[in-house]
């Protein structure tokens, strides 16, 4: 039985692979939420279940294994540093742990896919990593993903964690309809902050500016001085990531907390708007009608390329070219940049403020760990827990997996500070070093730890001291907008409102977009709302808000 | 052909083509013919010459968009790196032995099963007709054929599972089966008066016979076989199994998904020149084939359709 549901679930997620197939979701009742709920009632695990785990395992204790063990693992091959079996990471995960792999190796331009067939067809290994919170949703009702909230207690470094960095409300989001979780995300100790605006440093000095903006309308105008001071420039910002009709999707993301709403990569359809104590949809409120003006306004004052939906290599290429002089990136896309420009100056601005504050969105939890159904029946359930929770939740463990081994692959002074073996370099660190802390060895490797980061010791340890700088001034500049409370949809209601979803998000990425490039006037913003309402915003807004009622009063 | 000369037999318009002075009307149909089949194999070489230029170009050029015909900071580091990564040969490797495999079992199986069908005396030959036309246009879909193929057949990782399902293509099935059929029968009664038997006329007589079909089905078979990367991506777990074609999938498409699934932290930086030089390894055998099964397939395809 649980078979067929399992496939019947799958074959409803695997939409995207688009195979003729006739999808027909079972009409089951709701028979599997269970009575237990989440929370202080977790699942023992018995003796049979327990082969291999430490008797005292605690938070400071190095995981061990008292017998090798031996995890089936979902493997994500990176194509920076494929897989190597005789890397460093395993060996000594073989010696000091006990604990050795039986990969399923899959490429990383076929992974969500791939997961998501494996998971249905019910062949999923026990651990699969690199999921982020709210994609374990699909999988929930198929029965094949383990409700791991029932077993934390199991992993005393995760609830230490979750409990010193105050990451609980935001973790409580993501129970599902019967109050557990099914996915440990990857926690970290402060937000992430990665993406910004790189400037074209000379550029912005011939039009006399030195100082980064304090507001997105001060950005704006600097925009127009360096337009002026540079007549060889068409527009002085031309943006990329453009892909999947999200045009602007990181400049969005980042520039929209300011204006206290969500949108770009961030959008997601309800806000929850903390004065009402209601949910709304986003892409109606005053507040992103404001981000979209303002978004409009850098395109009519001629600032912003309105060629929003170029591809990557197309707006890189004007930077590196200096036919731009602004280009959204990252902390790591900048390296890219000065590799296609060697002589340009550039740098990452610190994120200026807006109408709604200076502000970031919420959001501490990572890409983390699902546990398949079946792994409960492995006798090494119990450390499975234990070696999960050292690996990714430990600070001995998160060390190891970013660094490596030692006196191997990097040094530790007595002050703490770590530097890597003059012959091992990573990304910015030792750049010209013959072999590479991911390629040689298999450390910092995505798969093995949160990639974006978790205690904010470790994650600034590996940046480059510009990059630390610029990490540190946005951090102290900002405020973490609050997290939305938890609205758990059951079944039912999680069919219903995915496909409302998904119709409602692409209308309002190409109104957006539409309003942006000037192609329709802003003041058919009313229009442009009840064509939202007519897609059926209101029945995803009330479903929202009937959830959070029925979540604030159990 | 339409000139302006009167007699349009068939000796003036030789005498036309071969003379010196053209009429006008030919000489602008040859005019029209060269400038038009010059752009197309313009736009269809493009590619392949600025795959070729970026290849041996520095990154930086390519990034700035400055690599056409000619490679600009020419190197050959970036052919050396991917010429070094074993995991490149070990899937080269396997591609290959997928392709003649595959495309060995597949034409075994088409020209029996085509052959069969296309002797009018075979009893039930509606039903077998109709059981290959029936997948053409139904399938069980992607999940019930994953479970089929990985836990009833146990294929899962295993060579079976990439050259099997889909072994027979049907549309290539009906073209030889109406090429069988269109084959002279005397030729096969005279063999078998001779005392050949059903099998002896099939191997002794008619594939002897049927190069120009057979030539242009190992063809579309290899070609379909060397490009494919769906079956491996579902029934192969193993990266040391892989075939080329995910090998170079991997490079391209992670590179071009958005940075945002993956963590700026993890973000794939493959050089452009890179992914030219594993583009350029991997069709090369193709481009090579080609040229001299082509003349196959050029008579092979139509003769299937051409009643006799």
């Amino acid at each position: 039985m649980r078979n067929i549901r399992r496939r019947t679930a799958a074959v409803a997620t695997l939409a995207t692979l688009a195979l003729a197939m006739t999808a027909c979701s079972s009409g089951g009742g709701d028979d599997d939420g269970s009575s237990a709920k989440g929370g202080g009632n977790g699942v023992t695990i018995d003796d049979a279940h327990s082969k291999g785990a430490m008797a005292d395992y605690k938070v400071g204790t190095t995981f061990k294994a008292t017998e090798p063990v031996d995890f089936s693992l979902m493997y994500r091959d990176h194509p920076n540093y494929p897989v190597k079996d005789d890397w460093s990471i395993f060996q000594q995960l073989k010696t000091n742990q006990n604990v050795s792999f039986k990969r399923t190796d899959i490429a990383l331009a076929d992974w969500d896919n791939k997961k998501a067939l494996l998971i249905g067809a019910g062949d999923a290994p026990e651990i699969i990593p690199l999921t982020y919170p709210g994609q374990e949703t699909q999988f929930v009702s198929g029965g094949a993903i383990l409700p791991v909230s029932d077993y934390v207690q199991y992993m005393p470094n995760f609830e230490q964690k979750v409990k010193d960095w105050g990451l609980q409300a935001e973790l409580d989001t993501h129970r599902q309809a019967d109050g557990k979780y099914y996915v440990l995300p990857g926690l970290r100790e402060v937000p992430d902050v990665q993406y910004s605006v790189v400037v074209n440093d000379d550029m912005w000095k011939k039009a006399g500016i030195t100082t980064d903006p304090a507001t997105w309308d001060e950005f704006a105008q600097d925009l127009t001085k360096v337009k002026a001071a540079n007549p060889s420039i068409k527009y002085a910002f031309s943006d990329r990531w453009n892909a999947n009709n999200q045009s602007l999707g990181a400049f969005l993301q980042y520039v929209a907390p300011n204006f206290n709403t969500s949108a770009g990569w961030g959008y997601g359809n309800t806000w929850f708007n903390t004065d009402t104590k209601k949910f709304e949809l986003t892409g109606t409120t005053d507040a992103y009608k404001q981000l979209v003006t303002y978004a409009a306004g850098l395109v009519s004052s001629g600032d912003l390329d309105p060629e929003i939906t170029q591809t990557d290599d197309q707006a890189i290429q004007k930077f590196v070219t200096g036919k731009s002089a602004a280009i959204s990136g990252n902390t790591q896309e900048i390296t890219g940049y000065r590799t296609k420009a060697p002589k340009m100056k550039m740098h990452l601005i610190v994120l200026p403020g807006g109408p709604a504050g200076s502000n970031l969105a919420a959001g501490q939890l990572t890409a983390g760990q699902m546990i398949s159904a079946d792994a409960a029946k492995d006798p090494h359930f119990k450390a499975m827990l234990q070696f999960i929770d050292w690996l990714y939740y430990s600070d001995e463990g998160l060390e190891f997996a970013q660094w490596g081994v030692k006196g191997e692959t990097y040094t530790k002074d007595a002050s703490g500070v770590r530097k890597l073996e003059p012959n091992v370099g990573w990304n910015a660190l030792n750049p010209d070093a013959p072999k590479k802390l991911n390629t040689d060895f298999g450390f910092s490797n995505g798969v093995f730890m949160p990639a974006s980061g978790a205690s904010k010791d470790l994650l600034q340890s590996v940046m480059s001291p510009e990059i630390k700088d610029w990490t540190n001034a946005v951090l102290a500049k900002k405020k973490v907008l609050p997290v939305s409370p938890a609205a758990s949809l059951n079944e039912d209601e999680l069919e219903q409102t995915s496909l409302l979803d998904t119709q409602i998000k692409d209308a309002v990425m190409a109104g957006t977009a539409k309003f942006i490039t000037g192609q329709t006037p802003l003041s058919d913003w009313d229009k442009y709302v009840a064509q939202i309402k007519g897609l059926g915003s209101d029945q995803l807004v009330q479903t929202y808000n009937d959830a959070y009622q029925r979540t604030q009063d159990k | 052909m339409v000139t302006e000369t009167t007699t349009p037999d068939i000796t003036a318009v030789h005498a036309s083509l071969t003379n010196v002075k053209e009429t006008r009307g030919v000489a602008a149909f040859r005019i029209v013919n060269v400038v038009l089949l010059t752009l197309i194999t313009v736009l269809t070489v493009y590619p392949f010459v600025n795959l070729l230029a970026k290849s041996f170009s520095s990154e930086r050029y390519i990034a700035a968009g400055q690599v056409n015909l000619v490679p600009r900071g020419f190197n050959l580091d970036t052919l050396n790196y991917v010429v070094s990564d074993p995991m490149f040969w070990t899937n080269y490797k396997n591609t290959v032995v997928y392709t003649v495999l595959g495309t060995i079992i597949s034409m075994a199986l088409t020209t029996t099963y085509a052959y069969a069908l296309s002797r009018r005396n075979l009893k039930g030959r509606g039903v077998f007709t109709g059981v290959a036309l029936f997948t053409m246009f139904f399938s069980g879909g992607l999940i019930p054929n994953y479970i089929l193929v990985a836990n009833v057949l146990h294929m899962r990782n295993s060579v079976w599972a990439i050259v099997l399902p889909g072994a027979i293509s049907v549309f290539n099935l009906l073209v030889m089966k109406s090429f069988f059929e269109n084959f002279p029968a005397e030729l096969e009664e005279a063999a078998a008066l001779d005392g050949m038997t059903t099998y002896g006329v099939f191997f002794r007589i008619v594939m002897p016979l049927s190069k120009a079909v057979l030539a242009t089905m190992t063809l579309f078979y290899a070609v379909s076989m060397w490009n494919s990367w769906f079956g491996a991506f579902l029934y192969l777990d193993k990266k040391d199994m892989f075939p080329v074609t995910v090998y170079l999938r991997n490079l391209i498409a992670a590179a071009t998904q958005s940075a945002e699934s993956q963590g700026a932290a993890d973000t794939v930086q493959i050089g452009a020149n890179i992914q030219s030089v594993t583009m350029l390894l991997t069709v090369l055998p193709i481009v090579c084939f080609y040229p001299f099964i082509q003349k196959y397939f050029v008579s092979g395809v139509m003769l299937g359709s051409v009643k006799g």
